[in-house]
């Protein structure tokens, strides 16, 4: 995964030569989009793009005040999704009856395109908070919730008959073997579950939302202001890269084991 | 153990008729083709199988997963990869609340004897097979069970390595004299190591043979590979297990 440090052919960093690659792109782009200004209305323009975001971030703050209603409300979903996605799957492990009645009802809850429900989320929960809430806690809880499941079957069942026979109680091999075996899997659920628990808050913010990049998002669209749109994606592409990357290092600290 | 019979649920008859006596402090090891059922018999001795008919005692109770004075090795190594050498030796001790400290240096003396030492804090991942069931050997000498039971412990090894633990096994024991049921399919494994070796017939299994190996302690495995009355005994008792394997019953003493 470690890439890097890998050195090119001309001993140069890779990472100087992605960079240059994309400093090219941009400056092609730019070029296009001043050679044929009508351009800049579809794909914008760098320049443009660059000053949007800085003005954003450091100058009007727009960026900054979006983002941060964006990223508390994926901080909020995600957190209550796993949370109730874990509990869940740990019920179900403990209970398979309890899974086998349950689970029809979960499939046909989770294979409905969430995104269907977020007219009844904005009614019940109205415009602000709520409703994003619900819509990336709904895509969240099912994800963390299947791969908590899947990780509390993968147990080994040597490890727990060897538990067995030194006497450990029930319990005890729940929370030291079944758990600790189920942690990894968890773990890229739970990866999994950030990104889509900002997939969720974004969707339902662009459907209707008072703040939020989502909502700037479309209002930017909306007015024709490409830079803008390209600016608010290349935060979000930060930020869902930011939030993978300290997911991974959390990961691997926890996991060292593996 | 006395008439022991073992039925699976699927109407395969493991067991019939088998009885078996083992002294305190005696090492018996329990060879049989493959499918005979010596892993069942194992199973109903730790107590991770019901005992359908016949009876079993281990001391003077019946048999039960969990009981503190048995302990159970198994042929994966079965360490677990979240724990390092050191934890996973300690695991039993750990989970049968026994003397933190006193745990510690038992383990640390025994991973050190199984020549693990500078290994103590590596993970399972880190380790090779033959190192991986070197750890499981502390693990199981660690809990102060008077009663071992090995299932094909060192089954999933390759030749050299198998004689390499064997050789650590027969030490560790010397020094205790535990009780140990030792199930293999390897005969030579089984005279080097035991006093007694029992031979099973195949499937439904029965004893068939029940003999001691007279060979002087303290053995060397190892050393014993090259002892001519080490080959005159395995002669002996792999002509009778020629004879399990083609399933003709004999009675021998």
């Amino acid at each position: 995964m470690e890439t890097g440090n890998i050195k090119t052919a001309w001993g140069m960093p890779i990472w100087v030569l992605r960079l240059v690659l994309l400093s090219l792109l941009c400056l092609l782009w730019e070029w296009a989009t001043v050679r044929q200004p009508s351009l800049r209305v579809f794909v914008g323009q760098p320049s443009g793009i660059a000053v949007f975001f800085w003005d954003g971030l450091f100058v009007n703050g727009k960026l900054i005040q979006h983002g941060f209603w964006s990223i508390l409300a994926t901080l909020i979903s995600f957190g209550l999704g796993s949370v109730a996605g874990i509990l869940t799957g740990m019920m179900f492990a403990m209970s398979p009856r309890l899974e086998v009645f349950f689970q029809p009802i979960l499939i046909a809850l989770n294979s409905l395109p969430r995104i269907a429900l977020a007219p009844l989320f904005l009614l019940w929960f109205g415009l602000g908070m709520g409703s994003k809430i619900a819509l990336a806690f709904s895509l969240t809880f099912f994800i963390v919730l299947d791969s908590t499941v899947a990780g509390m079957r993968s147990v080994n069942p040597d490890h727990v008959t060897l538990a067995r026979t030194i006497g450990a109680s029930p319990g005890t091999i729940f929370r030291k073997i079944t758990l600790v075996s189920a942690l990894p899997t968890i773990f890229t659920g739970l990866r999994l579950g950030m990104i889509y628990a900002l997939l969720g808050v974004i969707g339902s913010e662009i459907i209707a939302s008072t703040q939020g990049l989502g909502q700037y998002l479309s209002f930017l669209a909306g007015v024709f202001n490409t830079d803008g749109v390209f600016a608010v994606l290349l935060l979000l592409a930060i930020l869902g890269s930011a939030i993978g990357y300290l997911m991974t290092r959390i990961e691997a600290r926890l996991l060292r084991w593996k | 153990m006395s008439s022991l019979g073992h039925t699976f649920s699927g109407g395969v008859t493991a067991l019939t008729d088998f009885s078996l006596d083992i002294a305190p402090g005696e090492f018996v090891s329990i060879v049989g083709p493959s499918g005979c059922g010596k892993t069942t018999v194992l199973n109903l001795v730790a107590g991770l199988l019901d005992v359908q008919s016949g009876d079993v005692k281990v001391g003077t109770t019946s048999p039960k997963a969990g009981r503190h004075d048995v302990a159970y090795m198994m042929a994966r190594d079965c360490l677990y990869p979240w724990l390092n050498s050191q934890q996973n030796a300690e695991f039993g001790n750990m989970i049968r609340k026994s003397d933190k400290a006193d745990s510690t240096k038992r383990v640390l003396e025994l991973l050190e004897r199984v020549g693990l030492k500078g290994f103590e804090k590596a993970y399972p991942k880190e380790l090779s097979h033959g190192m991986r069931q070197r750890v499981a050997l502390a693990r199981t000498f660690a809990m102060a069970s008077p009663v071992l039971l090995m299932d094909e412990p060192f089954g999933a090894l390759d030749a050299q390595t198998k004689l390499v633990l064997a050789e650590l096994l027969d030490q560790l024991w010397e020094q205790e004299h535990r009780t140990v049921l030792f199930i293999t399919h390897d005969l030579a494994e089984a005279i080097a190591l035991s006093d007694r070796v029992i031979v099973m017939s195949q499937r439904p299994g029965r004893i068939i043979a029940n003999i001691p190996i007279e060979l002087e302690r303290p053995r060397s495995v190892r050393a014993l590979q090259k002892d001519p009355h080490f080959h005159e005994i395995y002669a002996n008792v792999w002509s009778l297990l020629e004879q399990a394997l083609e399933d003709k019953p004999t009675e021998v003493a």
